[in-house]
């Protein structure tokens, strides 16, 4: 029943959201689907790169969450841009093993995804896409999870 | 292939096109032909259970667990059809041995059969905390009705004026009193509903049922567990390599957490 586990687990992490509430800089905009979420996120301290802006991340539950991943990507809206990080593409791909079907962990939740995102963008200072993005970004059809990412360079 | 089973197929066929009131004609049949075969009478109780004729579910299945007495879907169906004539006792009974029987052989339908085990403990909850509370209002009024008579009792030999707005006053006193205290135990019931961490699977987040550990010394529902290894033989904590012959079940805290549940079943859909 893959259903039924997708919609019980996703209204309890809504609840337990509603409750407890979400770690500074993350912010819940559109939690009541059981399928598709929408969370605002900053960054935190003073990082140029990020500084005063605010990112926007949409998450979509399959039906088989969280036995697999979400699909997370950032919105691209004017008053929600995708941020500059050489692992986000300029479509709103974002490339982090966590939300790949290797690297995902049921334990997960998206609240912990959250927060990877933006320790991601917390600790990199380097103003650039990825290698390839305009070539990416043009030709990509697949679904996030199910690309073979390579990482260009694991020190991000 | 056998009359029986040509009917068994066609009677399939009309299940899941639907039509459960011609699959349960073709399986009736069926079992006319061949009055031995466990498998017609679970097929039989499946589509009655969509047509909801719970009792003739409850035979099927008792048959079915007469010749086949592991029947693992014999168990699952006859729990629900107990669960819907509200036999809660005997439901929880059958979800449970239908659990234990697709924990043993790694059925697919142990998820389901969790859920179901978890319905049958709220709702046998649910119907024990009406009946508490219906004779908790049973006991009050039947107090209150002790202590107006008792008053009647002594007006009725009391001419003094001064002496009788003395009984009224003690017993209006007494009345409020008493209610106040059933009042308060009732509150004291609605009081914050939490359930705690520990009995908590993390990747169905549902209270657990039949918890398992792992090598790292967490615990997680079996069912859902099994989900995970069959598509990633890993830890969830840590991604080390992690087989379902590796887990062990957690037997205190599949203790702790039925105890919780018995007294805390709405718990079960928190």
């Amino acid at each position: 029943m893959a259903t039924s586990m997708r919609t019980k687990r996703v209204a309890k992490e809504r609840q337990k959201i509603d409750k407890y509430g979400l770690p500074p800089g993350i912010e819940l905009v559109d939690g009541n689907d059981l399928k598709e979420w929408l969370f605002d996120i900053r960054v935190l301290d003073n990082n140029p790169l990020y500084n005063d802006k605010v990112y926007q991340l949409k998450f979509v539950f399959s039906e088989s969450y969280p036995i697999e991943p979400p699909e997370v990507t950032f919105v691209d809206r004017p008053a929600r841009p995708v941020p500059m990080h050489p692992h986000i593409y300029s479509n709103g791909i974002i490339c982090l093993d966590l939300l790949g079907n290797q690297g995902w962990s049921p334990v997960q939740s998206a609240e912990s995804v959250c927060m990877s995102i933006q320790s991601m963008l917390t600790s990199n200072n380097k103003n650039e896409r990825p290698p390839g993005d305009e070539e990416f970004v043009r030709g990509n059809k697949q679904r996030p999870r199910d690309i073979e990412f390579l990482y260009h360079d694991n020190t991000v | 292939m056998s009359k029986s089973l040509q009917l068994k197929e066609e009677g399939n066929r009309h299940f899941q096109a639907g039509d459960y009131i011609g699959a349960d004609g073709l399986y009736s049949k069926a079992i006319i032909a061949d009055a031995k075969n466990p498998a017609l009478y679970t097929n039989r109780a499946m589509a009655r259970l969509k047509l909801g004729h719970w009792e003739s579910v409850i035979a099927d299945c008792q048959t079915c667990l007469a010749l086949s007495p592991q029947n693992m879907k014999a168990h699952y169906y006859l729990a629900q059809a107990q669960l819907s004539i509200c036999d809660y006792d005997s439901a929880l009974e059958n979800a449970l041995a239908a659990h234990k029987l697709c924990a043993t052989t790694n059925d697919k339908s142990l998820g389901a059969v969790t859920t179901m085990v978890l319905r049958c403990k709220k709702d046998r909850w649910g119907d024990r905390e009406k009946k508490r509370l219906r004779m908790e209002r049973e006991v009050e009024d039947r107090m209150l009705a002790l202590l107006r008579k008792d008053r009647d009792d002594m007006l009725a030999t009391e001419g003094d004026e001064t002496e009788r707005s003395i009984i009224e006053e003690e017993t209006n006193q007494h009345m409020a009193l008493l209610s106040s205290v059933f009042e308060a135990a009732r509150a004291q019931n609605q009081k914050k509903r939490e359930v705690p961490d520990w009995a908590i699977d993390d990747i169905s987040f549902d209270i657990m049922v039949d918890p398992v550990i792992t090598k790292t010394g967490k615990s997680y529902e079996r069912a859902t567990i099994m989900e995970h290894l069959r598509r990633h033989p890993s830890d969830p904590l840590t991604r080390e390599p992690l087989s379902a012959a590796d887990l062990r079940p957690n037997l205190a805290l599949r203790q702790a957490c039925e105890e919780f549940l018995d007294q805390n079943g709405w718990a079960a859909d928190w």
